[in-house]
């Protein structure tokens, strides 16, 4: 179905009943919020959001899977990722080979994502967090070992996480993140899953 | 005796009874005057950020004190604007830039020095026989000092807003004038300690003639001009209209100056409308008689700077010329109207 | 007196003009760093407290994208547009990326179009209230300001869940999207639609429906039905001035043609009436939202790319989308790396959506490398800024800021 047109006018407002009806109104949704307050702010050094896992945070590589195929550099739109030539020791062929590894320059990422989707054989991977703090613009630039370390959180230091979810009275509602009850759901799954696979190998 | 304790006992006596206590001083300086305005301030105007932020799902003030909910942040601020740089630009009228400010804050605390706090006679800080019309007369003096900043400043966002500010407060302070002198109809009297006593009985102005308080409560939070109402130095399209060119302590002077303005009006109204000390009787002596009646009409006062303070976060701006309007087209009729419903009921004898 | 511009070197650049001093006028300037508006500067000529003349400079925040754009590969200008309006970011890579689609010859397959709508939708929304939010602190309600950017929140987080990123998505890429719902996202939706909905009865009687208000808006920057057609304004704007003009509506495009909605026209062209148009597109937006989500939840999760771009996938691909790879989520597409060399055919080809703010048109010319030869862009604010020096004028100075905020000038998306 396509859209209509549907023809509207201001609401009317007759001169007294409105003015009254109005103001009334007005106040009575404010002194609503005022005794029954629907606060969202994150109070944030306290508190933090514990992210999704789907957030795309700062990038970690994983080295062992990484085929030099130089993709994630060429798609990378703000340039802030660039290949570095390594030798590095074949154990197959014995002898020594160049092979490229991406680094990257915070500086100038913009978490797009883009080198992450683009990779092949998917050897770059978002960490759901993104407050990190670099002494100086230098440090910003990785280097190939810390490139391959989830980089540390400093959020976790002080404040607690929280998580927000959405509401139908309150839109979003803050709540402490509780990590225990989380990681047993996980480990529930996973036993499921291997309980599953136990199956399929036993049929 | 001890000589010594009782050169002591002098030295105190003379502290508390003929300095502190003595009418001028304790009200210009301690009650309701410039330390409570202060104090009342920093209550103010946390309760109005954190009044706000609950209405507009935040936390408003926390940081600086959690314990307390941030009540302490007008101080943080404070000390902010007094440790800035007062810069004075090359192209303003230096004198009057300087002492516009300052002269304003003075008089708009001057009111708090015609009205009485008590009905013991030797507190009051004048013969109290036309106090009503002494303390109104000295509530308008001040504003002429925000347009003559205005001119000093030499600059137009300046000029603009001064301009707004003197049509609001020829419009408003007229409106809140009558409204006051309202009760000096229904009592017959200019005598705010009569105007009190006649309410001591529980029958408040304010409750008699509702539309009298009504028009003044409105009419002191147009001319005062706190937040939303604040058509003279309206953000949006005038940087901060005559304050523009100030900086530092002289900007923080200006913005306590219109909330001690608004602080000196809650009181007259409330020695007016809502019965000063009323359900009080003050017994000769400091404490009975001076301190705990200024105290109580200081607390009423409070409560209706609060009231107007709840109003920002449901109002926004006026335009200026429908501000006018609502000012010589709603409220003048009104004021008249209460005027006129004051003298029947003096004539019919409810008060 | 009407103020000479007629200087012999005829430069006309706003605030450059050589005009006569007049005694009883003189120039107030709004902006260049306002504390409502970010970057803008509006040159305006008091007569009294009337306006004459009013004359937007705009510059301020001019980024060069266009010119960007011919340096960067085809799918690396999606991440460098949504700088136009971040706020916006879905609506407005959509056309760049419709147009570069038609040049390869391809279209999204029908969960793609779902999903860009429902990103469309939602990013709408959230434009709305941010315009809704700026709107009250131009009138010093700082209510709505709270307001609006607090429920724009519910929104951001939606858009996160869907694509990982609060604000610039990146999201739409040639051939389809980068991501397919998370199993929990219907729900959340849904219930945040409903939450949205109550909260607009409210917006209405603490902001719209209040008296004081409604005084400064009523009969205030009345655009006349023709004066809008002649300065060719877009969005909102001119549907509030009577005038049946909406993309989605004059040429449905991904799957607008597919779900029930209507395009709310008002008659009165003031500010009230344009604020009203945003109030009902909202709703139209959630009622959108809501069958868009049904449509996803319904329909199987396939034919999320398309064919060309997801054939040769190796199996590692759809273990990713299976959520089969512990350290990455689910239901992420992967890009095939033909992505990052892309050349795209020559030629030259055109499309626009509705964005938030009005009609978005894109030019893209391509001669066949991997970097586009031009790339146009025409952005709904800089169709709208011109209705100021029209509109404004014989109105007081205090209803700048109402009929500013009313118009939702986004100064960064008229300098791209």
């Amino acid at each position: 179905m396509p859209a209509k047109v549907s023809l509207k006018k201001n609401p009317k407002r007759n001169p007294l009943g409105k003015v009254f009806a109005g103001n009334i109104g007005a106040l009575a949704v404010g002194l609503k919020y005022f005794f029954d307050p629907n606060r969202i702010t994150l109070l944030y050094p306290h508190e933090y959001i514990k992210l999704n896992k789907g957030y795309r945070g700062f990038i970690v590589l994983i080295k062992e899977k990484c085929i030099s195929c130089s993709s994630c550099a060429r798609i990378c739109p703000a340039a802030a990722m660039r290949m570095l030539s390594i030798k590095v020791y074949n154990e197959k062929l014995k002898k020594y080979m160049i092979k490229k590894y991406p680094v990257i320059n915070y500086n100038r990422c913009i978490f797009c994502g883009l080198c992450v989707d683009v990779c092949p054989t998917e050897a770059l991977y978002h960490v759901p967090y993104h407050d990190i703090v670099y002494e100086n613009m230098n440090d910003m630039i990785l280097s190939l070992e810390d490139f391959q370390k989830e980089p540390e959180n400093i959020e976790f230091k002080e404040g607690i996480p929280v998580k927000y979810y959405f509401d139908e009275s309150r839109g979003l509602v803050k709540t402490p993140y509780m990590e225990e009850l989380e990681k047993q759901g996980e480990k529930e799954e996973k036993n499921q899953k291997v309980e599953g696979e136990g199956e399929k190998g036993a049929g | 005796m001890n000589p010594c304790y009782y050169a002591c006992y002098i030295v105190y006596k003379v502290i508390v009874y003929d300095i502190i206590f003595y009418p001028p001083v304790y009200q210009f300086l301690i009650i309701p005057g410039l330390i409570t305005a202060i104090i009342v301030a920093i209550f103010i105007l946390w309760f109005e950020r954190k009044a706000a932020a609950y209405v507009q799902m935040r936390y408003g003030p926390w940081e600086i004190a959690p314990r307390i909910g941030g009540a302490i942040q007008l101080l943080a601020d404070l000390t902010r604007y007094a440790m800035q740089e007062i810069i004075t630009p090359q192209t303003v009228d230096t004198l009057q830039y300087l002492l516009a400010p300052i002269v304003m804050v003075v008089l708009a605390l001057l009111p708090l020095e015609a009205v009485p706090l008590t009905s013991v006679k030797p507190y009051f800080p004048i013969p109290s026989g036309y106090s009503l019309l002494v303390a109104v007369a000295f509530a308008t003096l001040s504003p002429l000092f925000i347009t003559m900043m205005g001119w000093a400043s030499n600059n137009k966002f300046s000029i603009t807003g001064s301009v707004r500010e003197s049509f609001m407060i020829t419009s408003y302070e007229l409106i809140s004038v009558l409204g006051l002198l309202t009760a000096a109809a229904m009592t017959r009297s200019y005598d705010l300690v009569k105007i009190v006593n006649l309410q001591m009985s529980g029958k408040w102005l304010g409750l008699i003639n509702p539309i009298a308080l009504f028009v003044v409560f409105i009419a002191v939070l147009m001319s005062t001009s706190g937040f939303p109402f604040e058509i003279p130095e309206s953000e949006s399209e005038l940087v901060a209209g005559p304050f523009t060119e100030y900086s530092g302590l002289l900007y923080g002077l200006n913005m306590g100056g219109a909330y001690i303005r608004r602080w000196v009006f809650s009181i007259l109204i409330t020695l007016v409308f809502l019965g000063g000390w009323a359900p009080y009787r003050p017994t000769p002596g400091v404490i009975t008689g001076y301190f705990i009646p200024s105290l109580i009409v200081s607390l009423k006062a409070v409560v209706i700077m609060g009231i107007m303070s709840f109003l920002r976060s449901v109002y926004g701006r006026y335009r200026l010329d429908q501000a006018l309007g609502i000012a010589w087209e709603i409220l003048i009729p009104l004021a008249l109207l209460a005027f006129g419903i004051g003298l029947a009921e003096a004539y019919f004898g409810i008060i | 007196m009407e103020v000479s511009t007629s200087n012999s070197r005829g430069i006309h650049l706003p605030g450059m003009e050589i005009a006569k001093a007049s005694k009883n006028r003189y120039e107030v300037m709004i902006g260049p760093a306002h504390p409502g508006s970010g970057h803008m500067r509006i040159f305006v000529e008091v007569d009294g407290d009337i306006m004459v003349k009013v004359d937007p400079d705009i510059g301020f925040v001019h980024r060069t994208m266009e010119k960007l754009a011919e340096g960067r590969d085809w799918i690396q200008n999606i991440p460098l547009f949504e700088r136009i309006a971040i706020l916006d970011a879905c609506n407005i890579t959509l056309p760049y990326v419709r147009a570069v689609e038609k040049l390869l010859g391809i279209e999204a397959p029908e969960r793609a179009r779902y999903l860009r709508t429902l990103l469309c939708e939602i990013n709408r929304v959230a434009s709305h209230l941010y315009g809704m939010g700026i709107f009250g602190v131009f009138l010093g309600h700082s209510t709505l300001y709270m307001w609006g950017f607090g429920d724009r929140e519910v929104f951001i987080d939606l858009a996160e869940r869907l694509t990982g990123a609060r604000l610039t998505h990146t999201y739409p890429v040639f051939g389809g999207v980068r991501r397919d719902i998370p199993d929990d996202f219907p729900e959340d939706a849904r219930k945040a639609t409903r939450y949205m909905r109550k909260r607009l009865n409210e917006y209405a009687k603490i902001f719209l429906n209040n008296p004081n208000i409604r005084s400064r808006l009523e009969n205030v920057g009345v655009l006349t039905k023709n004066q809008a057609a002649e300065l060719g304004l877009v969005g909102p704007n001119i549907r509030a001035s009577g005038i049946k003009y909406d993309v989605r509506l004059n040429e449905p495009y991904e799957a607008y043609g597919d779900v029930d909605f209507e395009i709310p026209v008002f008659e009165e062209g003031d500010s009230l009436a344009r604020a009203w148009a945003r109030v009902e597109e909202i709703r139209q937006s959630l009622n959108i939202i809501d069958q868009v989500v049904t449509w996803l939840e319904r329909n199987p999760r396939e034919n999320f790319m398309h064919e060309k771009f997801w054939k040769t996938a190796p199996k590692l691909y759809k273990d990713v989308y299976e959520g089969k790879i512990s350290y990455s989520p689910k239901y992420r597409i992967k890009l095939m790396p033909i992505f990052a060399s892309l050349k795209v055919p020559p030629g030259k080809s055109f499309a626009r959506v509705e964005a938030g703010r009005g009609e978005i048109v894109y030019y893209v010319e391509s001669d066949g490398k991997n970097l586009p030869y031009r790339v146009r862009v025409v952005s709904p604010s800089f169709r709208n800024v011109i209705a100021f020096k029209y509109v404004m004028p014989g109105h007081r100075l205090m209803d700048l800021p109402a009929i500013y905020g009313s118009f939702d000038y986004f100064p960064p998306a008229f300098d791209r």
